[in-house]
């Protein structure tokens, strides 16, 4: 005979506990939908980690032209930071903004995301490109991320105004 | 709650284990103090579940410490049948304690043919297998 | 002298050891974004952790028995096999946060992509699992991740406002531009990162391959209640960095590159070379700490027999579990998902299931039928409990704030 250990009658108090945890989960999805959906909100947040990657990038390119960062570090910080513009940039690119005042604001920042992506593109050639030719400087690169820079800095103010 | 019928309890000499308490989900150690399984169920010697329990029968005796696919029957529910059972006999065991000891070797016991067929066909395979890492 | 080598030895090694990915990234993160207002939040995790340690230690010394062996032996297979499958797939989730860890500080190192680094640093780890003896892999990752100290001399040599950074940790306050939510939410991230449950299989598992008696239980709360602390110390230093640095630059910290950055200002590239080498070796000495933890809890668990101290053919179903471990972690890493993020994640679930190892732990460290004598003291006890509260209010409070953060963003 084996003995069994009996299947242990199901806890009491579990029931309205589940009930209780269902109703923080609706609660919580609903803060979330309503903090998350408008078309404003979204370009915000977009901006907002853009911004944070372009000043990233623009430090690593500080650090490199003095010296402190090494090629290596610097190429992965900035292709970690143009992911993340390239995240914002697809985010915002798939809002289906409804009024007229929502698709100017997708207009301009995917402008000024796309201008973002272009100074990433001269600063990663200049860190690529070993100082010969043709190629940009660091300081083009540095030139034309504080350029985005200040674009989105103009957008999030705009974004925070409204 | 004691009836007249039971035949007394034999006068017990040594310790009492509660089988819950000291025996089931125990590791098991052979005699080299190698880990063999955990005491995943007990079997018990006496008339089948659900039997007519003549006056008389001598009290259930236990048998032998179970592994294997009975972990899962005991935790889901269900019974193996009892060709599946993979026993340790009673008479193996030489010590009670935070574990369970065993006089024997663990090497030859049905409990580690998992442990063995791995070991046979997979990890000896695997060069450096047999190294000593001390 | 060689007793007290062996005493500085274990001090090193636990500073080294104690931070890993989950450290790194989340006290950066918070200290770019919160400053160092969360840094109460380290301070508790700290105590927490060594009282915890000091009691899965003291229990190993005295049985004989680790963690997850107690824990079957306590809840029984059901309760048992829920709390195996939560530990166990958190503790899979840090696996592969920490060699995702390795592939993204090599590729600093290096500029070869991260996802080329993966394999590499996958079957670095085993190849040291397979065949390293446990005392020298526990030794050489935690003193070359001590290099991970050039975050508290670069934090000096930044030259911060030191009453800024003090008003800050003294009087915490949300900043602007958070929310309270977010705030918690952050707060019980550190809070994982710093007790995180694989530490503790880790602590208690090598107690019994190092075959520790109740005669090493002075040496091993020297280790755990000097070493833990500098650890803390630690992280305090990576978030301070941030604070000082990537607060004020507007930078959130997002990727592993990020991290690094403020030593880069501070040390400039010789400090660079150390943090890098420091990364390396933290996240890949957690790589080993958390696979062994997989095999651990899994042996444990079913009664296998188990350990490094042992040959591989002597422990073959422990070994194959590991393997299988590092397989699915470098499946889950080859879908690209991104290993910062994983890290982030496993933090807050590794708060949520912590009561799940500490509560067995915290009864049988009171059971004199494994402890004998070596019992909890009172002052423990008390520390215990209060301790319980605050695990117990993490774990609930983790998943809502989640959902309400959106993770934090």
């Amino acid at each position: 005979m084996v003995l069994n250990t009996p299947a242990s009658p199901p806890l009491r108090g579990s029931r309205p506990r589940r009930r209780l945890s269902v109703t923080v989960l609706c609660a919580g999805l609903a803060v979330l939908v309503v903090g998350c959906s408008g078309v404003s909100g979204s370009v915000a947040s977009a901006v907002k980690d853009s911004s944070s990657a372009v000043a990233t990038a623009r430090l690593a390119l500080r650090q490199d032209m003095e010296g402190k960062l090494t090629r290596a570090a610097t190429a992965t910080t900035l292709d970690d930071a143009l992911r993340e513009v390239d995240t914002g940039r697809s985010t915002v690119q798939k809002l289906s903004p409804a009024t007229r005042e929502d698709r100017d604001t997708q207009r301009q920042a995917l402008e000024a995301l796309d201008a973002c992506a272009a100074a990433f593109a001269t600063a990663r050639a200049a860190v690529s490109a070993d100082d010969v030719g043709s190629a940009p400087t660091t300081a083009d690169g540095d030139r034309a991320l504080a350029a985005a820079q200040d674009a989105l800095n103009q957008l999030g103010d705009k974004a925070g105004g409204t | 709650m004691t009836s007249p019928d039971l035949v007394p309890l034999p006068p017990v000499a040594g310790r009492i284990l509660d089988a819950q308490l000291h025996l089931l989900d125990r590791q098991v150690l052979d005699t080299d103090g190698v880990p063999v399984t955990t005491v995943d169920d007990l079997e018990l010697s006496g008339p089948a579940l659900g039997e007519e329990i003549p006056v008389g029968t001598p009290a259930p005796v236990l048998d032998a410490l179970l592994t294997g696919p009975v972990l899962g029957t005991r935790i889901f529910g269900g019974r193996p049948p009892s060709s599946r059972l993979i026993r340790i006999p009673w008479k193996d065991v030489a010590d009670v304690g935070v574990v369970v000891r065993l006089g024997v070797r663990g090497g030859p016991l049905d409990a580690g043919w998992v442990e063995r067929w791995v070991r046979d066909k997979i990890i000896a395979r695997i060069p450096g297998g047999r190294h000593d890492p001390r | 002298m060689k007793r007290l080598l062996g005493v500085a030895l274990g001090i090193l090694t636990a500073i080294g050891g104690f931070v890993d990915i989950g450290d790194l990234v989340t006290n950066a993160v918070v200290g770019s974004r919160f400053g160092l207002s969360l840094v109460w939040v380290v301070a508790v995790g700290v105590v927490g952790i060594c009282l915890f340690a000091n009691m899965s230690g003291r229990v190993a010394a005295a049985s004989g028995r680790a963690t997850f062996e107690v824990i079957r032996e306590r809840l029984g297979p059901r309760a048992g096999l829920a709390n195996l499958s939560a530990s166990f797939l958190i503790n899979l989730m840090t696996v592969t946060a920490e060699i995702g860890g390795v592939a993204l500080a090599l590729q600093l190192a290096s500029s070869v992509h991260y996802l080329l680094w993966i394999p590499v640093a996958a079957v670095a780890v085993w190849l040291v699992i397979w065949r390293v003896k446990f005392s020298i892999m526990e030794n050489v990752t935690g003193l070359l991740g001590l290099t991970l100290i050039v975050f508290a001399v670069a934090l000096f040599l930044l030259k911060p406002d030191w009453g800024v950074l003090a008003g800050q940790a003294l009087a915490p306050a949300v900043p602007d531009g958070e929310t309270v939510p977010t705030y918690w939410y952050y707060a019980i991230a550190l809070f994982g990162a710093a007790m995180t449950p694989y530490e503790v299989f880790f602590f208690s598992s090598g107690a019994v391959e190092e075959g520790w008696t109740v005669k090493d239980l002075v040496q091993s709360r020297l280790n755990v209640l000097v070493g833990f602390p500098l650890g803390g110390l630690l992280s305090v230093a990576i978030a301070g960095c941030a604070a000082v640095v990537l607060l004020p630059a507007g930078i959130a910290v997002t990727s592993l590159s990020q991290v690094i950055l403020p030593v880069a200002e501070g040390a400039g590239k010789l400090g660079l070379a150390f943090v890098l080498v420091g990364v390396v070796a933290a996240t890949f000495g957690a790589a080993l700490e958390t696979t062994l933890s997989s095999g651990y809890t899994l042996a444990q668990f079913f009664g296998w027999s188990w350990g490094k101290f042992r040959r591989p053919v002597q422990a073959a179903r422990f070994h194959l579990a590991m393997i299988i471990c590092l397989l699915v972690g470098l499946a889950v890493l080859a879908t690209g998902v991104d290993p910062v993020l994983v890290t982030e994640y496993s933090v807050v679930f590794s708060a949520i299931a912590l009561p799940l190892t500490y509560l067995p732990i915290l009864i049988v460290s009171n059971d004199p039928q494994y402890m004998g004598q070596h019992v909890n003291g009172r002052a423990v006890n008390v520390l215990g409990m209060a301790y319980l509260v605050i695990i117990l209010v993490a774990s609930l409070a983790a998943i809502p704030l989640m959902i309400v953060t959106g993770a934090g963003s």
